[in-house]
């Protein structure tokens, strides 16, 4: 490029850069701008814009981000996206299940007695009055007046008055319909976060010119914001070379070291999968253990209790033991914590599955419908007459105490470790006292939580709404003791990862949570005491049943749906769609390789068209 | 936002805002920043077109650069002699072409004049020792700042003379999404 003469340096400038042809990128910010505003993608950006003035926590957010780093950002974001979901949720299944009760039917009355029950009486109501502790203790768990409540699946009739509007189609509607829209939301995420991803990190092949030439913030105004991000600079290069001395060490591994490292790794793994295993028996002994029921109040509290109690501590315990373990398995750092958030992905969900194993075993006998207990019924109806709403009672205890245990965690951790910091001194104060947020854990406990919700959603119509108020307190919570007892974090948390990695999890609770509903609703008998599908062979049948009341050509066309002539071309068609866009995908791939070859070629011919330039104005020169 | 300002004749203004990414209202504030800075020196009115300089120390002691590690290398580029002297006419160049409205050519360019410690129009491993030590303050041990320049230039250099070029550097800024947001000073 030419050198910009002084007197007209800036029109040069503007000029040789080819600014004047090119239109202006849009504004930041939404000041009018006489000169700026001529184009209409302009108005447009602006009016895009608009809507997220909407959006809540805006603010706040930037003001994490800015102080704690994206990662602590991008925990608060997703929290924010998970309040969304559930608040649409609730007002979905409130809208199709609690509202109609209230506008048209009857309030059902408590369940009939007296009257000869086939399957076993079913008497949640108290007799009589209630002490405090008591009424206290219902309230934790979910009975008494609690069970027999528009909160529970057992509480809503099968037929409101009217006749017109189908609760039970109603409630399996609201089900499906939110669970749908939960999938569609989070894959719009996961794929916005997915293209960003894709986008800006084309490999490992730019990660140092990045850092050092667009990493560092201009913007940055102070000597603390600065520091650290010297510090988080620093520390990003040292990983980053560390990695690549830790790469040239394990080439350089003799037999007998790797024959050494891998018995190490294998004796770790069995370590692991021993304590997980312990884990799941004390939380299914914990569960199946609830059938004695003892007398005293607190006690019952704790019996009640016992499978939240097991699941918060080992979700608590097990996960900086396994930290530790990691790191005894010589994996380069990134392996590692890979390898630590699988496990704990594992733990968490794994502990809901063995939890809601133990439920089934209970409910259906262990699956063998002849057994004596379930041979009248289909169904364990001596101890479990109304079997879904126990499960929501379940699911509701595992969050209240989620949310009991996120409460006293900054009052009975975090609080003293502060304390002790400024008290102690030295060293140890100054390890007890910094606590860093750390946001893979944080996003598994919100995943653990709304794949609660997710199973419990169905048996429980207004846990979806109780979530939200659930998880607007945390966002207080952690906000508060973010800002209180939390340093900024010392080392960066790729936030790419964080919007691939974490609605990828979100998506295998929603999948994982999907088979216990699913299974609830097609294959175990529905309780014949309570709830809207009481008297029905299964819970879908009630929908074959409704479709058999529309008109004919609905109807027709519905049951099509579920034929095999419709499902195989549905299929292949997919299929088809399917492998064209992978060979597109495939295709785009090749062309951007070739075109990136093509740019390295045309600037080596540049630097050998200047080296001909020199060389032949050199011969005509001494001509 | 009348025509009542004195400092400036409108053929002037009309000039600064054709010339940088600013408006009118920004300008004439970013004036007053320039004056603040050494009331003395600056004079109120403009129309004559005087010939005054701030002094480097002083612009490098405004609260947006004070803590950038680069504001000697964004005050020499910027400034007509290479000295850190700026006039109103550097000053408000350099702001313009920090700001947000600026493109990503014009702050790629900038960026590479600021890289280049000896202005020879290559940014060699020499300079990116200079900037990586200025990035990390000393903190990393001379072995691993020459690595990592050397991975730099095995990253960048597409042409492969050991040195990053303009076209090099432009192409590897054309993969960093960030650079935008990054190569921004608000004032």
């Amino acid at each position: 490029n030419p050198q910009p003469t002084p007197q007209n340096r800036q029109t040069q400038t503007f000029l040789e850069t080819g600014w004047a042809n090119q239109n202006p990128p849009p504004r930041l910010n939404f000041q009018p701008s006489p000169q700026n505003l001529k184009n209409r993608q302009e108005a447009w950006a602006r009016l895009a814009g608009a809507p997220k003035i909407l959006v809540p926590w805006r603010t706040t957010l930037t003001r994490i981000g800015g102080q704690y780093g994206a990662g602590t950002e991008s925990y608060f974001t997703l929290l924010r996206f998970l309040l969304g979901l559930n608040i649409l949720g609730a007002l979905f299944q409130g809208a199709l299940t609690l509202l109609p009760l209230l506008l048209l039917g009857p309030i059902p009355g408590p369940p009939s007695q007296g009257v000869h029950q086939p399957c076993g009486p079913y008497d949640p109501l108290p007799q009589g009055l209630v002490d405090y502790p008591t009424l206290l203790i219902n309230l934790l768990s979910g009975e008494g007046h609690l069970e027999w409540s528009p909160l529970f699946y057992g509480f809503y009739p099968a037929q409101l008055s009217g006749g017109t509007f189908r609760l039970p189609v109603a409630y399996l509607l609201s089900t499906f319909v939110s669970g749908l829209l939960c999938l569609l939301l989070i894959l719009h995420r996961s794929v916005s976060g997915l293209k960003q991803t894709l986008l800006s990190e084309s490999g490992a092949l730019t990660s140092y010119s990045h850092r050092i030439f667009s990493a560092w913030d201009f913007g940055l105004r102070g000597a603390g914001p600065v520091e650290l991000r010297r510090r988080a600079l620093r520390y990003e290069l040292q990983v980053e070379l560390e990695e690549a001395s830790e790469r040239k060490r394990a080439e350089a591994r003799t037999r007998a070291q790797w024959a050494g490292l891998w018995a190490t790794r294998i004796l770790l793994n069995l370590l692991v999968l021993a304590m997980l295993g312990a884990a799941f028996y004390g939380i299914y002994w914990a569960r199946a253990g609830l059938l004695l029921r003892p007398l005293l109040p607190l006690r019952t509290l704790l019996v009640a209790y016992l499978p939240s109690i097991f699941i918060s501590a080992a979700n608590l315990l097990l996960p900086p033991v396994f930290g530790l373990i990691t790191g005894l398995e010589g994996y380069p750092r990134s392996r590692q914590l890979q390898l630590l958030l699988l496990r704990t992905v594992f733990l968490r969900l794994a502990s809901l599955v063995v939890l809601l194993a133990s439920l089934w075993n209970e409910i259906t006998c262990g699956g063998k419908p002849e057994a004596e207990a379930c041979a009248t019924c289909g169904y364990n109806s001596a101890e479990r007459p109304c079997w879904e709403t126990r499960v929501g009672q379940e699911m509701y205890k595992l969050l209240l105490f989620d949310l009991l245990t996120a409460l006293a965690i900054p009052l009975l951790v975090q609080f003293p470790r502060k304390l002790l910091g400024t008290v102690c001194c030295g060293r140890l104060g100054r390890l007890l006292g910094t606590m860093e947020f750390q946001v893979p854990e944080e996003v598994l406990g919100l995943v653990y939580g709304q794949t609660l919700v997710w199973i419990g959603a169905f048996y429980c119509p207004l846990l979806a709404g109780l979530n939200a108020i659930k998880f607007l307190i945390i966002f207080y919570l952690k906000r508060f003791s973010l800002f209180f007892f939390c340093s900024p974090a010392s080392r960066t948390f790729r936030a790419s990862a964080a919007n691939f990695f974490f609605p990828l999890v979100l998506l295998l609770g929603l999948a994982i949570s999907a088979v216990p509903v699913l299974y609830g609703i097609f294959v175990i008998p529905p309780s014949k005491l309570c709830g809207p599908f009481r008297g029905q062979v299964t819970i879908w049948a009630a929908v074959p049943h409704a479709i058999q009341g529309l008109p004919r050509t609905a109807r027709d066309f519905l049951f099509f749906l579920g034929t095999l002539s419709f499902a195989v071309p549905l299929m292949l068609v997919s299929s088809v769609l399917m492998v064209y866009t992978l060979t597109l995908a495939s295709s785009y791939g090749r062309q951007v390789s070739k075109l990136k070859g093509h740019i390295k070629m045309e600037s080596k011919s540049k630097v050998l068209l200047a080296q001909r330039i020199v060389a032949l104005s050199g011969e005509e020169r001494d001509l | 936002m009348g025509n009542k300002q004195t400092v400036f004749t409108p053929e002037q203004l009309e000039a600064y805002q054709d010339c940088t990414f600013f408006t009118r209202k920004e300008i004439l504030r970013l004036f007053y920043r320039f004056q603040d800075l050494a009331p003395q020196l600056v004079p109120l009115d403009y129309n004559s077109n005087p010939d005054v300089k701030v002094p480097y120390e002083v612009i490098s002691s405004m609260p947006e650069l004070k803590d950038n590690p680069f504001r000697e290398r964004i005050a020499q580029v910027f400034s007509q002699d290479g000295d850190g002297n700026m006039t109103l006419d550097d000053f408000l160049d350099m702001f313009s072409v920090m700001s947000e409205m600026a493109p990503r050519d014009l702050k790629a360019y900038y960026a590479f004049k600021i890289y280049d410690f000896n202005n020879d129009d290559y940014i060699c491993p020499l300079d990116l020792e200079m900037t990586v030590n200025k990035l990390t303050r000393g903190e990393l041990t001379p072995e691993e700042v020459g690595l990592v320049c050397e991975k730099v230039i095995n990253e960048a250099d597409v042409d492969n003379d050991g040195k990053l070029s303009l076209d090099d550097f432009q192409n590897m800024i054309l993969h960093a999404p960030d650079f935008l947001s990054t190569f921004h000073i608000r004032i």
